[in-house]
């Protein structure tokens, strides 16, 4: 459509990261560079995960509209690099845990949505046809940066030599249902045929709730001991 | 400070060089893929006739759009693109939009022209010469209606017609959910073609007997006209005319192939071109003919000039003559023999001669005999309309497929379209005429090879010459010299007659006749957008949401401690 509808999309898109930096006082801990180096892990991250799924994986040549289960699942084992970037990130940050996560998430989410959504919002949302699919990929900007925080929270908390037995199973669980979450999303989506407004509704329902469970378990675990 | 920059990149490329090339390699890559197209649909148009003849501008005079469509039902229509369907179309409805400074008009017609209701037809066959007559400075486009295109207009209707009527927080809702679509074509301006050439087809049959033989001219023009060139097919007005053309000179080749049966008459065979744009294939062969060559069979004894026009149905036959032929002319001698005919064949053939003079106040002349006439060449012109006003012979409907599937059926209908049986049938009273005529019977004497005339007149090869002719638009614009219509036609010619020539006309330089433009064809996409309110209240609905976000960041403590109040006296009563 216009430069102002790019702005919309833009403003909504960014300006939730940038309120969650200024208020989650991370700015106090002038902690710029390490998000910085956050980001960079990811891309790091993402290309070795490129480079695996190129050699290991060839590309699916199936019929059109068959959704290849085996291969989908396959590839969003390979997001497990993705937890493996987490704690690198986090391992070699030196502090308090909300601090630690903070860092890794934002860092991590600002990346990619740098790197995936700049250049779709910025050829798409400016050009002359009007779809809402530019304002949908905004929400889901907003989406992904609660979801890498409850990500980045529980790797902490499974990596901690001190979690008492009784978190382990739940732990593992949501670290799971963090990796999978997609796939799962993608296959619900296939199954049952919604509309890219509904799939986005669920989507943010499914991630806050992750959020919130690791939530509890976070407080639970900080305050118990 | 360039200094400081330059060392920090430095350092950074001898550092880490891997991790500039996964931060920049990407970034470069992005940027250079080339964009994607993307438009809602995207559709052929075809545009309005655009020429000026005889100084006179014709049809539209623009061709470039850009512009939100409207339906007409709309209030405000100055520069939007009003769409309209050929079922709603109205005269009075075209007019009022371009009164409204419109920015442009796109008739959508059906894809099976059949559908149509035959008034409908009718009506809009009638328009189709005071559309081209009107003054048009913006474009006016015809769209093939598809799913796709059905639904812009729908969803531009509804857009339209809800307009002016609502209350401000209707609208506002309105534009959130309605969509709107931006019309655009792809194409640059339209421009006069320079040097375009109309080409036109001769060939003949020598007579035996002596030197000064009579020579009989048969001619149809093989172009066809409609309001848009791209959708001008023609059938009844001229393939009709042509297909009993090559008919007869098939006919009369295997008879002048034989001794016995070889007349003593030249029969000139002529294909023009330019015919719906007052004949200028005509006129030039003419010229070429009287004009500058020394000897050429239409400077000396032409018997009579016989042109075919319109031959494809109807239960009517008429000459149109502008002058009453004199008793004993060889002209009236065919008038005689096609009377004869026609009230022994067909009885219920209905032939009549309508005389008209020729009007040279006009712009344009009503037949093509007319242009003979001129000359002082005996000439008329059959066809089974009886004015030259008919708008069946310049319509887009003027169409071969809506009668194919009637064929069968047998059905009577008023549509424009070639009716197979009477095509036949006028061809085999024509072909027993001329044969009358050339071999100079009376009705008693008929020689038994003479007989079959008539009957070897071949339906197939009539039909298949109007079904190849109607498979492509034949407009003069369309068809030059190297084109399949034209080489086809040639190589038709060659089997059948000898002498076979190309004639072409071009239009003179400093003061043309006719000119011809182009951007005839264009591809048209159809973007969805949004008006600009709804940026706006998009903006609002996103500020607001921010404010909530900000609202819920800073209070996240809240969250926090309750969840804390939620786990703390479990872990007090372990």
């Amino acid at each position: 459509m216009t430069l102002f509808h790019f702005g919309n999309c833009f403003a909504l898109a960014y300006f939730p990261y940038f309120i969650t930096y200024k208020c989650s006082g991370l700015s106090e801990y002038n902690a710029f560079w390490r998000c910085v180096q956050a980001g960079a892990t990811y891309l790091f991250v993402q290309l070795c995960k490129m480079l695996f799924l190129a050699t290991f994986f060839p590309t699916w040549e199936g019929g059109a509209g068959v959704y290849d289960f085996v291969g989908e699942f396959m590839k969003a084992t390979v997001d497990l690099a993705d937890l493996l970037g987490l704690h690198l990130v986090m391992s070699r940050n030196a502090g308090k845990g909300e601090y630690k996560i903070m860092v890794a998430a934002m860092g991590w989410a600002t990346a990619e949505l740098i790197m995936s959504r700049c250049i779709p919002l910025w050829v798409g949302a400016r050009g002359i046809e009007f779809d809402w699919k530019y304002i949908q990929m905004s929400f889901d900007s907003n989406i992904s940066l609660v979801h890498y925080i409850a990500m980045a929270a529980v790797v902490w908390m499974f990596t901690r030599y001190d979690l008492p037995k009784s978190f382990r199973l739940p732990v593992t669980v949501l670290l799971g249902l963090c990796v999978y979450k997609s796939f799962l999303m993608e296959l619900f989506v296939h199954i049952f045929l919604l509309g890219s407004w509904t799939a986005l509704l669920v989507k943010a329902v499914t991630t806050g709730a992750i959020s919130l469970c690791s939530l509890f378990l976070f407080i639970t675990l900080v305050h118990s001991n | 400070m360039f200094e400081e920059a330059s060392e920090v990149f430095e350092n950074m490329l001898k550092s880490s060089f891997p991790l500039t090339f996964i931060v920049f390699l990407p970034a470069v890559l992005i940027l250079v893929s080339p964009l994607p197209a993307e438009a809602a649909h995207e559709f052929t148009v075809y545009r309005m006739q655009q020429y000026d003849l005889q100084g006179q501008p014709y049809g539209t005079r623009n061709a470039i759009l850009n512009t939100e469509a409207r339906t007409v039902e709309a209030e405000v229509l100055s520069r939007r693109c009003v769409l309209m369907r050929l079922v709603d179309f109205s005269f009075e409805q075209y007019q009022k939009a371009l009164r409204q400074s419109a920015g442009a008009v796109v008739i959508i017609l059906p894809k099976n022209m059949s559908t149509m209701p035959q008034d409908i037809v009718q009506q809009f066959m009638e328009v189709e010469p005071e559309l081209l007559a009107m003054e048009t400075v913006v474009p006016v486009y015809f769209a093939l209606e598809d799913d796709e295109l059905l639904s812009i207009y729908t969803q531009t209707q509804l857009s339209s017609s809800s307009q002016g009527s609502s209350s401000a927080a209707e609208v506002l809702l309105h534009t959130a959910t309605a969509n709107g679509f931006q019309m655009v074509t792809s194409g640059a301006q339209s421009k006069a073609v320079s040097d375009w050439t109309i080409t036109s087809l001769e060939g003949k049959l020598n007579g035996v007997g002596g030197e000064d033989l009579p020579t009989i001219v048969l001619v149809a023009h093989y172009d066809s006209f409609g309001v848009a060139p791209w959708l001008s097919y023609g059938a009844d007005s001229n393939a009709s005319g042509v297909a009993v053309l090559l008919e007869l000179a098939r006919l009369f080749s295997r008879l002048y192939s034989y001794k016995r049966t070889h007349a003593g008459y030249n029969l000139l065979f002529f294909l023009s071109g330019g015919g719906k744009f007052n004949y200028q294939g005509t006129k030039r062969w003419l010229e070429d003919n009287l004009d500058h060559t020394e000897s050429s069979l239409l400077q000396d004894n032409v018997a009579f000039v016989l042109c075919l026009d319109t031959l494809g149905n109807g239960d009517s036959l008429h000459l149109h003559v502008s002058k009453p032929p004199k008793e004993g002319s060889p002209q009236h001698t065919l008038l005689k023999e096609l009377e004869m005919v026609t009230s022994t064949q067909s009885p219920d053939l209905r032939f009549n001669m309508v005389h008209k003079k020729i009007n040279l106040a006009d712009d344009m002349l009503a037949w093509e005999h007319e242009r003979f006439g001129i000359r002082r060449l005996p000439a008329f012109t059959l066809s089974h309309l009886e004015s030259h006003r008919n708008a069946l012979r310049s319509s887009i409907m003027d169409m071969r497929s809506v009668s194919s599937s009637l064929d069968g059926a047998g059905e009577v209908t008023a549509w424009p379209h070639v009716e197979l049986q009477k095509l036949s049938r006028n061809t085999k009273l024509i072909a027993e005429a001329l044969a009358r005529v050339i071999y100079n019977l009376t009705e008693k004497v008929m020689k038994r090879q003479l007989a079959t005339v008539p009957q070897q007149v071949q339906e197939e090869q009539l039909s298949s010459v109007v079904d190849w002719l109607t498979a492509q638009p034949r407009a003069a614009q369309l068809v030059d010299k190297d084109s399949s219509v034209v080489s086809t036609l040639e190589y038709y010619f060659s089997r059948y007659l000898k002498d076979v020539k190309q004639h072409s006309t071009k239009a003179d330089k400093r003061d043309p006749e006719f000119v011809f433009y182009d951007q005839l064809k264009q591809t048209m996409n159809a973007y969805r957008v949004k008006p600009a309110i709804f940026d706006l209240l998009l903006a609002v609905c996103i500020a607001a949401y921010l404010g909530l976000m900000y609202f819920a960041v800073q209070h996240f403590g809240i969250l926090y401690s309750v969840l804390r109040r939620v786990t703390q006296p479990k872990t007090k009563q372990h």
